[in-house]
């Protein structure tokens, strides 16, 4: 086997949503005569999904307002399990991220009449503080963000995607790669690598995210060794369009709709959140929502299709149309009316609150690792508030970008081990041996079905139990897939690869879900329906063990700024 | 349902294969199908060699902007049933090399958008938002032609980029409309420098094909339009 080529970075940052491109930006600021690297698994700013963002940007800006209430939403909605460091760092951060963006970044946000930056209603929370650009938010801001990056001395590595973490003397030192277009491998040398490559809520049946996003960050960080935590939270929006077949299917109706006054009924035409949360009703949070809706549907009282439906038609056809343009549209894509009938919906995996454990510079239990958004852990607790997650991926990539960048002036490269490196590749080339290896595709679809159905919106030990007994054969039939003709842009193979690391995913988040005996935020025990805060204010931490084994344990949530008792 | 589709679609790998070809495929029609559930289905049941892009599949990222049936469109918003026909004819986007199948090197396109200084260039460091009133007309200016997710469906119809490979085309300079019409952006003058030239507005025709083709219903040819205004006003005041 020839060598592999190699390349250098003081920084190499893996992923380019809101996360990956702030870093790069902070860390070219910080120090414009750093080397770095930007890896897109697609195409630089349009992979990931602070691009899909829709809502909005939650942000303290309104004198009326303040920190202590943000941050008492995001504790609130994350069923007090939050690292609560992490939580008032988003919260106070936010407020001058906002300002960047704004102001340097130069995104356009939408405006009052009296000209002042327009912040709308979103559910679980107290306060009107989500800044947005009509109903399509995510276009402005990574858009804006990547002109910035293109006026930058950043190399920029599209359709590059990361197979593992290269690891010496217990520091990251770098990471293989693919370069899908021709695929070949390479390596990049870095003195720190910045992880930002976004969840794995792709792997269930229904669910929003963006193709790329197949938990590939958390799965390269699990097999190098990271430490993670409450992996068993993932969260199902409530609102995902049903559209058959198409892959429409799945993506969220924002929550503006029931932020602006929508109602949701079952087939029976009863406003259903009545029987759940009668105080909030439709603008309760979205585990309430989403746990709500699943339960319709599992009673039988959902629509032939498996949904429930969102009505706006009484708010009138024109504020809908005028609030809700891109919401309307694609709706249209399915042959309804969003402004004027009820649209059939569904809960959809969507944004994974579990994830790397980092502190507030975004260090890992690894040397050299920074991780960043949704790879990480923490911020959100049990359940993410909608409009907190573009602010935690623009916030912590900023910070994740600062920390490296101070890191890597005190450090220097270390010499990349190539027989790990070779030893990886050999071993992710080797589908092409394989004619008659297992069916990428179809173990793809079997995971779809097992984690919808055994690790979604409802979960009981017996499910549980079921799934990882299924996951840990279904990883060792990833070991076993095929691919065949060019490695170039090979998309079976990528699949292959993809479904690897999403199996890695759901090992986790059912390992988590089974030791958590209680219900709380997104994570549904059916088996223990009520949250048990006599025994269960506790993270669960987890990481890897040996080859197979995963080590998980439990630690008392640490309440620094606020303990539950002192929240009436 | 139960009818078929009749898929052509464009097979090229260069370095590897002597010429382009096309293929023809039978594809069972669904309900909501899109031209991307069409293309998704070829490539997991019938050639597993086919290679295209997406990512967001919801008209958000513009990575699947491909040539089907005769126009540059996006395949995800793009639903069969819309076509009228069974036939279906998908090409890569003309006006940009090929890497593999329906894969193009969105270079070209990016390498013009970067020559207007596509970045925002603040005009004063300020410390709070700047005002711009809701309805007022320096945002709505601005506000119809922001949202282009750069799909480079516009770059590829266009006539002038196919005749004129220097040409900057109508998503960078909608782009540099925006930036100059936006008042709190600094490098207006600059821009408007870049583009008042045989290679920039000058070289547009007003045929409004990026318009057609526009999935964000962008007009270009009218941004390039007030750019000419400006030029023009400025040529006028003795202004350069």
């Amino acid at each position: 086997m020839k060598p592999i080529a190699q390349t250098q970075a003081d920084i190499l940052i893996l992923g380019s949503g809101g996360a990956g491109l702030l870093a790069a930006l902070h860390a070219y600021d910080a120090n414009p005569s750093l080397n770095i690297i930007l890896a897109v698994k697609g195409l630089a700013g349009k992979s990931g999904c602070t691009r899909m963002v829709q809502g909005g940007y939650n942000v303290v800006l309104d004198p009326q307002d303040s920190h202590e209430k943000h941050f008492l939403d995001t504790i609130k909605g994350g069923g007090f399990i939050n690292n609560q460091e992490l939580a008032w760092t988003l919260v106070t951060d936010a407020t001058r991220i906002i300002h960047e963006l704004e102001n340097k970044v130069g995104c356009f946000f939408d405006r009052r009449p009296d000209g002042r930056v327009h912040q709308k209603a979103f559910a679980g929370q107290c306060f009107d503080r989500t800044v947005h650009r009509s109903d399509l938010t995510g276009i402005e801001i990574i858009s804006r963000l990547r002109d910035q990056v293109f006026a930058r001395k950043v190399r920029i590595l599209e359709e590059c995607r990361g197979i593992d973490l290269l690891i010496r003397d217990g520091r990251v030192n770098g990471v293989l790669l693919l370069d899908i277009r021709s695929g070949e491998p390479f390596i990049v040398q870095s003195k720190a690598v910045i992880l930002a490559t976004g969840g794995g809520a792709g792997m269930y049946k229904i669910s929003a995210p963006s193709k790329e996003k197949t938990g590939d960050g958390a799965a390269m960080a699990f097999r190098a060794g990271a430490l993670f935590v409450d992996m068993e939270m993932m969260q199902f929006h409530p609102t995902g369009l049903l559209a058959g077949n198409s892959q429409l299917t799945g993506s969220v109706l924002e929550e503006g709709l029931r932020g602006a006054g929508g109602y949701l009924f079952n087939a029976q035409g009863e406003r259903f959140m009545e029987r759940y949360d009668p105080e909030r009703m439709e603008r309760s949070t979205r585990d309430q929502v989403a746990r709500a809706s699943y339960r319709e549907i599992m009673a039988g009282r959902g629509t032939v299709n498996g949904g429930v439906l969102i009505d706006m038609s009484h708010l009138g056809a024109e504020f809908v149309e005028r609030t809700f343009p891109g919401m309307v549209d694609r709706v249209k894509d399915i042959g309804k009316d969003l402004a004027r009938e009820p649209i059939e919906v569904s809960p959809t995996g969507h944004f994974h609150m579990g994830g790397v454990k980092i502190d507030k510079e975004c260090r890992t239990n690894l040397e050299g690792l920074f991780v960043a958004g949704e790879d990480s852990g923490g911020v959100h607790g049990a359940n993410r508030l909608g409009g907190n997650g573009v602010a935690e991926s623009t916030v912590f990539g900023a910070r994740a970008g600062d920390a490296a960048a101070v890191y890597v002036a005190e450090h220097t490269f270390s010499p990349i081990d190539e027989d790990q490196a070779k030893a990886l590749w050999e071993e992710t080339r080797k589908p092409f041996r394989r004619s008659r290896g297992e069916d990428p595709y179809r173990l793809s679809q079997e995971l779809k079905n097992l984690t919808w159905e055994k690790i979604g919106v409802v979960r009981t030990k017996g499910d549980l139990e079921q799934a990882l007994g299924k996951l840990s054969e279904m990883a060792e039939q990833a070991q076993q897939v095929r691919a065949s003709g060019s490695p170039a842009f090979n998309l079976e193979w990528n699949e292959g690869l993809n479904v690897r690391n999403q199996i890695t995913v759901a090992r986790m988040i059912a390992k988590s879900a089974l030791v958590r005996e209680e219900s709380r935020g997104s994570h549904f025990r059916l088996d223990f329906p009520q949250s048990d805060n006599a025994h269960w204010l506790q993270n669960i931490f987890l990481k890897r063990q040996g080859e197979k084994e995963m080590q998980i344990f439990t630690k008392a949530v640490d309440f620094s700024r606020l303990r539950p008792e002192e929240v009436v | 349902m139960g009818s078929f589709l009749n898929v052509t679609v464009f097979r090229y790998h260069p370095g590897t294969d002597h010429s382009p070809r096309t293929e023809s495929f039978e594809v069972p029609e669904s309900k909501q199908m899109a031209i991307l559930d069409v293309l998704t289905y070829i490539q997991n049941h019938l050639d597993r060699s086919l290679a295209f892009r997406f990512s967001c599949r919801i008209g958000m990222c513009g990575s699947c902007a491909l040539f089907i049936n005769g126009r540059s469109r996006l395949a995800c918003r793009t639903l069969v049933e819309g076509l009228g026909t069974k036939i279906i004819r998908i090409r890569p986007l003309p006006n940009l090399p090929v890497i593999k199948d329906l894969t193009v090197d969105m270079t070209p396109f990016f390498d013009k958008y970067e020559k207007v200084k596509p970045y925002f260039i603040a005009n004063e460091d300020r410390e709070d938002f700047y005002l711009v009133p809701e309805e007022s007309k320096e945002r709505d200016l601005v506000d119809k032609m922001l949202e282009c997710i750069t799909c480079g469906a516009c770059f590829s119809s266009c006539t002038m980029v196919t005749t004129n490979s220097h040409y900057l085309g109508p998503a960078a300079l909608n782009r540099a409309f925006c930036l100059i019409a936006d008042k709190r952006d600094g490098a207006g003058d600059e821009r408007l420098r870049l583009v008042n030239g045989p290679e920039g507005i000058w070289r547009c025709h007003g045929q409004f094909n990026c318009m057609e083709v526009c999935p964000k219903k962008i007009i270009p040819t009218w941004s390039i339009q007030q750019l000419k205004k400006r030029c023009v006003f400025r040529k006028w005041m003795g202004m350069g």
